[in-house]
């Protein structure tokens, strides 16, 4: 029974359930395509979020087991983050109709922030694997801290598209607030107390 | 130090994104003071006028006291739309959080 819960196929799986839901009712006609980007968007935002979060968390707490038992499925959040970003175009690209459709809103600062981030998401989800981790070597560290700026981008494609700013701030938060407190404690360790009477 | 530059670039974008939002709730956009919704005009004639204008309606709903309607407009964009429910005036149309239109005062 252990086996399987800490199967990282169980964990796969587990990452599909929500989308398996929405794509059951949207194919039922039960889900309208236009309700269909929401739900994909932010689930693609929150496994971002929660890959982004276990790096950090470990610097800041040591290596604790629960952690380690979600860096090794790591890899899974970050790919099922770019696979639901996949689904959340795949569904504006039908709600929009044509080419010519989703071409005339390109310029749309709300747009193409989401176009740069799933841009940018792209070369990580396709280095995302062990051949391409011992290929590139440094340069796969380069690759994937892509996500940096991904993340700012998918914030700014939320918060713009005017879609629930207080979820958006809600999902990036813990982001922020490790960052913050990796930071802080960087600056306390550097910076020595003064000296009496300096 | 890495980490301040992330956090600090983060707070920029989401203060510049704050910036350009309208001051409105995050699900309401727009507010209206219509009164009870049974003096309020069927959204149905809504919709009617609408499609008579030139509009495809996807969605219409009530939303923040206002009927808030999606659909493409006759020109080709898709947008969301704010309506007075009593007046069917309109108070606001933005294309993908992109304001096209909002009357004054709301």
């Amino acid at each position: 029974m252990r086996t399987i819960i800490n199967s990282v196929k169980l964990f796969w799986l587990l990452l599909a359930m929500p989308g398996i839901a929405i794509l059951q009712g949207w194919l039922t006609g039960r889900i309208e395509t236009m309700d269909m980007l929401h739900p994909t968007g932010e689930m693609s935002a929150r496994l971002m979020v929660a890959a982004m979060l276990i790096g950090p968390l470990a610097g800041l707490l040591g290596p604790k087991r629960w952690l380690l038992w979600l860096l090794a499925r790591r890899r899974a959040l970050g790919v099922g983050a770019f696979a639901y970003a996949i689904a959340h175009l795949v569904f504006y690209a039908i709600d929009m109709g044509s080419l010519e459709a989703i071409l005339g809103e390109l310029p749309i600062a709300s747009i193409w922030t989401g176009w740069l981030a799933l841009a940018l998401m792209l070369p990580m989800a396709l280095t995302s694997n062990q051949t391409a981790m011992k290929r590139l070597r440094t340069a796969w560290k380069r690759v994937q801290q892509l996500a940096y700026p991904a993340a700012i981008l998918t914030l700014l494609h939320w918060l713009w598209i005017h879609d629930g700013a207080t979820a958006a701030y809600i999902h990036f938060a813990p982001l922020v607030l490790v960052w913050l407190l990796l930071a802080l404690r960087k600056l306390t360790k550097s910076q020595p107390f003064p000296q009496a009477g300096v | 130090m890495r980490s301040l530059i992330l956090a600090a670039a983060f707070g920029l974008a989401a203060t510049a994104a704050l910036s350009t939002a309208t001051p409105a709730e995050a699900t309401g956009k727009v507010k209206c003071q219509a009164g009870p919704q049974s003096g309020w005009k069927n959204v149905e004639s809504l919709k009617a006028q609408l499609t008579k204008d030139g509009w495809k309606v996807t969605k219409a709903k009530v939303d923040g006291g206002c009927y808030e309607v999606y659909g493409v407009l006759p020109t080709g964009e898709k947008v969301e739309a704010y309506f007075h429910p009593v007046s069917f005036e309109k108070l606001y149309v933005a294309q993908r959080g992109k304001v096209l239109f909002r009357k004054s005062g709301y």
